[in-house]
């Protein structure tokens, strides 16, 4: 898992607004850093790296709420809980998928039947799920979801 | 679950004043679940309080750089928390995508062998010999025993960690480590609250 980048200038005595604002930028930018690559189901650290930055991102966003115009914090916050929910959709059959096939190594290979008819499930919700986060970064990308958090994050200094 | 709200947050303040009601109040949420969440059987109080966790520990995060090794330390205990809370969770889902799947297999087979005996006025035992699934129930079964098991081992060493995470009281500890690492900033006034135009209260 990628470790969170540093958010720079951070001290104790830093005004919160300007806190907000290299909190999201950084954070902004460690989301879309993550975004090549996501649709790869042979690859499931993408996604699972571009969901662990959406969720700081989204944190960052609800700690400092207060330092953010309305009206853009709430469509921003929306649009990044919509491409969240669209990573664990992907996600979590990934997860049970990888868990599913340790298990079935140390089980007697007469279980291997019934862990298999249960992993061939989960392999279709994957690709469903992987179908559904092509949508959600289509519509982050038609509605330009990156800039809209930059330009919210700048608001914060003001 | 919905995060609880964090009162007089303004951007004119200082981040070590702001992150120290946050953590405050994520802190003091963490807790609340607490006796529920220590409860084998309550694995709602368990989930939400992994979700509590997980608050708290982002924020402590982002706190690190300004208050140091005290936040750094309380975000891991908060990671440890949320992580075996978290395989506890993914114990608890596996088990029930198991039995609904158990479910459809049985359902699935009961069907084929119902069709297989149509005009017939019963079935024979034998016939269970020809459900298509029949060789899928040992393993899921298998499943079930591990995930129960597990899930049991795990809700241990979650009640060890939050018993020594709570030895002398999780949430005050944490502040009290936090203040004395912090560089208090000015108070925060109700008449140095937002303007109007910026959003209320954060949900941090």
């Amino acid at each position: 898992m990628a470790k969170a980048r540093p958010i720079p200038g951070l001290e104790a005595s830093t005004r919160f607004g300007d806190a907000a604002a290299a909190a999201v930028e950084t954070r902004t930018r460690e989301v879309f850093g993550h975004a090549a690559g996501v649709l790869d189901t042979g690859d499931v650290e993408r996604v699972h790296d571009m969901r662990v930055a959406t969720r700081r991102l989204r944190s960052a966003l609800e700690i400092f709420a207060p330092c953010f115009p309305r009206k853009p914090y709430k469509r921003a916050l929306g649009d990044v809980k919509a491409l969240a929910d669209a990573l664990g959709a992907r996600r979590d059959p990934d997860v049970a998928l990888e868990r599913l096939d340790e298990i079935r190594d140390g089980f007697h290979a007469a279980d291997g039947a019934g862990v298999e008819s249960l992993a061939a499930e989960l392999r279709d919700e994957q690709a469903v799920g992987n179908e559904r986060l092509s949508a959600a970064l289509k519509a982050v990308r038609e509605g330009d979801l990156e800039s809209r958090l930059i330009v919210l994050a700048e608001e914060a200094r003001r | 679950m919905k995060a609880r709200k964090v009162a007089k947050l303004n951007p004119e303040g200082t981040l070590g004043d702001a992150v120290r009601r946050v953590v405050a109040v994520r802190a003091r949420e963490l807790e609340s679940f607490v006796p529920r969440a220590l409860d084998p059987g309550k694995s709602k109080a368990q989930h939400d309080m992994r979700i509590a966790a997980k608050r708290l520990r982002y924020v402590l995060e982002i706190a690190a750089p300004a208050l140091r090794q005290p936040a750094t330390d309380g975000a891991k205990a908060a990671k440890r928390l949320q992580t075996v809370l978290g395989e506890i969770h993914d114990c608890d889902e596996m088990l029930a995508r198991t039995q609904t799947h158990i479910e459809r297999l049985r359902a699935e087979d009961a069907e084929a062998l119902r069709n297989a005996a149509t005009g017939a006025a019963d079935i024979e035992p034998e016939a269970a010999r020809a459900a298509p699934n029949r060789a899928r129930y040992r393993g899921l079964e298998s499943l079930t025993t591990y995930l129960t098991a597990r899930r049991a081992v795990l809700f241990e060493r979650f009640v060890h960690q939050w018993e020594e995470l709570d030895r002398d009281g999780f949430a005050t500890s944490l502040m009290e480590s936090l203040s004395a690492a912090s560089t208090a900033g000015p108070e925060v006034n109700d008449s140095e609250q937002a303007s109007g135009s910026r959003v209320d209260g954060g949900a941090a």
